[in-house]
């Protein structure tokens, strides 16, 4: 039978075909036509990094600092800002396409990547020339042994106190100077407030820091100096146990639901006697002038039964990968941050910290008479932080193990899983050593660590 | 024969090619398939190769190199205890939605089917979540199960359901944490099914209706006898799209629970992710990830071939 190629007052079958033909043709061809650029020679610039958690940074980076710095080297920056938990995913969307930004930002050392990443010694060595050596932290970030490269340039961390309310501290008349002042002060508070403590037990960021910081603290490690695996210690066992008791006596579920806002919201929401955070937490309530600022102080990290030392809260790591379009761009563009830093670590209102400490030399007399601060010296406390602060992985590097091992939430799941009774600490530890011994023969076979 | 140069054709000679092949019944179809097949050759069977690949690689996320390791990545796969709790997860989350889907759906289609007023607005309404993308709406929902700002514990405090000192914490506890999962797939699915289903609806002709009336069928005899049989093959169908939707989901988990708490709403996407994207182990991802197929395939048979006999009958 024959089909009707025409119907009255209608659309012939070549009219439909002629239109979709031609849609389909805008469809694919649209995206892939390009305005052609102003300036043929001009260099382009590719940043990816996080929407920082100070606003004010990303404003003075984004619309001054990248701006001025394009002026003077004939470059268009294009800064890309994307939600943290992304960063991982864009990256290897990148390797995997050989092709994106030319400086990736990471919030934790991205061992994995180091294939695929220039040396960054020569943008260490020219920043070392200027403003003396970089901080230990810096350098166990972002340096292999194994294979002696630097695979990430770090230009600054972030410190991670502790943030408590005041107030209901005094009223109990204690301080959360060690952990045990925590857990013991901590069920004083919930016992007679109902506000507990807020320190994660979940898959993220802020939890993987924290469980560390309480390992450490303990004398347990992931990984010896030499990068062999220690997991499987007495100290992790008293560190499990000592989170179960934690958990049990100062915190609720909602621990277990924690993502990288939680701390900041609970606190300022007064729903968290003490959490563990950058200063992102008091500078918001600052900003938005929230009474309950003047109630939060902070402390150094808390002291264990070993040592007092707590982590980074965020470990800038700049990357360049090796396909990058424009890598000596991307190098002197972090060599000339590094010479400009104390811009940056005045428009992170002290959020971001030098891993070059002569680029802020007056940092201790700066945070100790803050503007907006109450009472103004609140972030002199800051001023030792390298006295107490470490890197994931230590007392050894953080290497290619290590990284997979906190992207995985090995140890979050680990004191997950013992504090609230799913597990054994005995068996939990069992199972995350188990998970590690993997992870480590995996990148030994590939000469990593 | 004379036939002239390509170059010297007139406009109106190519319309007459384009003709040519717009009356072409035999090559037509082949056209208009075609690109509907390169998408599926592209986006769907080449990952679906290199994921196959790289699970027999020792492939990383961040090398181009990769040697051949056998089965070495299911054996990894096979040991590893979240493996199997993310197996478990992913298919009580898929039954439980589906069964849940498939009740509200019939209960919605039916109820759309009767003319009312305002009927448009609520048609729209209930395709919203199907128009909206998955990770808004997640995140939605993320601020729904918040623990202080949880909306359903407001409400329910306002209405004194909830005593003092009870506060659900929806995401914190294990099996709220996939009552919410299973809600939020609910809300997700449901409006696709609803749609189908009531397609199926109005499809049964009105005299099947009248015809059982007048044999004085009452609402049940109905519904089990005459409407659910006839409306079957199509609901199948919404069901077999539900558990591809729903069985290959990560969003729903990721944003709300990262697996959690300790790994006990932890599905098989999501644990694919997080050992072959966060963790850099590319090869390992994909072996997680290739456990979904076989079990697709046999689903997607299995659906088709129950839809057909209940179309046959």
């Amino acid at each position: 039978m024959d089909t009707p190629l025409f119907r009255p007052g209608g659309a012939t079958r070549r009219d439909l075909i002629k239109t979709a033909a031609g849609a389909g043709l805008v469809a694919v061809a649209g995206p892939l036509a390009r305005p052609r650029p102003a300036h043929a020679a001009k260099k382009t610039l590719k940043i990816l990094q996080w929407s920082h958690f100070v606003p004010a940074y990303d404003k003075w980076f984004n619309t001054q600092y990248t701006k001025e710095w394009g002026d003077k080297n004939d470059t268009d920056v294009v800064v890309d800002n994307i939600n943290l938990g992304l960063i991982p995913s864009r990256a290897a969307a990148e390797v995997s396409a050989q092709r994106g930004h030319d400086l990736v930002m990471f919030l934790s050392p991205p061992s994995v990547y180091e294939q695929q990443v220039v040396d960054m010694k020569e943008v260490y060595d020219e920043c070392a020339k200027k403003h003396g050596t970089p901080i230990d932290l810096a350098v166990k970030s972002t340096y292999n042994p194994k294979t002696k490269k630097y695979f990430a340039f770090s230009d600054s961390y972030v410190p991670d106190p502790i943030n408590y309310r005041s107030d209901l501290w005094d009223d109990i008349g204690m301080k959360p100077d060690s952990w045990d002042d925590i857990r013991v002060g901590g069920k004083k508070i919930k016992d007679k407030t109902g506000i507990p403590v807020g320190v994660g037990l979940s898959a993220e960021l802020d939890t993987a820091m924290a469980m560390r910081a309480i390992m450490y603290s303990f004398g347990s490690h992931e990984q010896d100096a030499e990068g062999n695996l220690t997991i499987n210690s007495p100290a992790t066992l008293e560190a499990l146990k000592f989170v179960a008791a934690l958990f049990k006596e100062t915190e609720t579920p909602e621990v277990l639901a924690w993502d990288p806002s939680s701390n900041n919201r609970q606190i300022l929401a007064g729903r968290s006697s003490l959490v563990l955070n950058a200063i992102s937490v008091t500078r918001a309530a600052e900003n938005d002038k929230m009474p309950i600022h003047e109630k939060i102080a902070l402390a150094k990290a808390a002291k264990g039964p070993v040592r007092r030392i707590g982590l980074e809260h965020v470990m800038d790591c700049y990357v360049i990968w090796k396909f990058s379009e424009n890598i000596d761009g991307a190098k002197k563009f972090l060599v000339d941050y590094i010479d400009n830093f104390k811009q940056g670590f005045m428009a992170s209102e002290f959020y971001n910290f030098p891993c070059f400490a002569k680029t802020v030399p007056d940092l201790a007399q700066v945070i100790s008479k803050d503007a907006k601060a109450v009472p103004p010296n609140k972030y002199a406390v800051l001023s030792d932080v390298l006295d107490w602060a470490t890197n994931v992985g230590y007392p050894g590097y953080s290497n290619a193990a290590i990284d997979e091992t906190f992207n995985t939430w090995v140890i979050n799941t680990m004191f997950a899983k013992a504090a609230t009774g799913a597990d054994t600490p005995e068996n939990a530890l069992k199972a995350a050593e188990t998970a590690m011994k993997a992870i480590w023969a995996k990148w030994r076979d590939r000469n990593l660590i | 024969m004379h036939r002239p140069a390509p170059a010297a054709a007139t406009p109106r000679q190519r319309a007459g090619l384009f003709g040519r092949i717009a009356d072409n019944e035999r090559w037509l179809w082949r056209l208009m398939l075609a690109p509907a097949i390169l998408y599926i050759v592209l986006l769907v069977g080449f990952p679906f190769l290199l994921s196959l690949y790289y699970s027999f690689s020792d492939a990383i996320v961040a090398s181009r190199e990769m040697n051949f390791v056998g089965l070495e990545n299911f054996r990894r796969v096979l040991d590893s205890v979240t493996f199997w709790v993310a197996l478990k997860n992913t298919i009580f989350i898929t039954v439980v939605s589906q069964v849940l889907v498939l009740v509200f759906a019939n209960a919605l289609a039916m109820a759309l089917l009767v003319d009312f007023p305002g009927k448009w607005l609520v048609r729209f309404l209930i395709l919203l979540p199907w128009v909206a993308p998955i990770s808004l709406g997640s995140v939605g929902w993320l601020w729904i199960f918040d623990s202080i700002y949880s909306i359903i514990n407001w409400t329910m405090r306002e209405a004194h359901l909830l005593g003092p000192g009870q506060w659900p914490i929806w995401l914190g506890t294990p099996e709220l944490a996939m009552a919410s999962i299973i809600t939020v797939q609910v809300w997700r699915m449901l409006p696709l099914a609803t749609v189908i289903i009531l397609a199926g609806l109005s499809s049964i002709p009105q005299d099947i209706h009248d015809a059982a009336a007048v044999d004085g069928a009452g609402f049940w005899r109905h519904m089990f006898q005459i409407t659910l049989p006839l409306v079957m093959p199509v609901a199948l169908i919404a069901v077999l799209f539900g558990i591809v939707f729903v069985f290959t989901d990560l969003i729903a988990v990721f944003v709300l629970t990262r697996g959690g708490p300790y790994d006990t709403t932890q599905v098989l996407a999501s644990w694919a992710y997080f050992i072959g994207i966060q963790g850099g182990d590319l090869a390992g991802g994909a072996a997680v990830s290739l456990f979904l197929f076989p079990v697709l395939v046999a689903v997607a048979i299995v659906f088709l071939r129950m839809a057909r006999r209940a179309e046959l009958t």
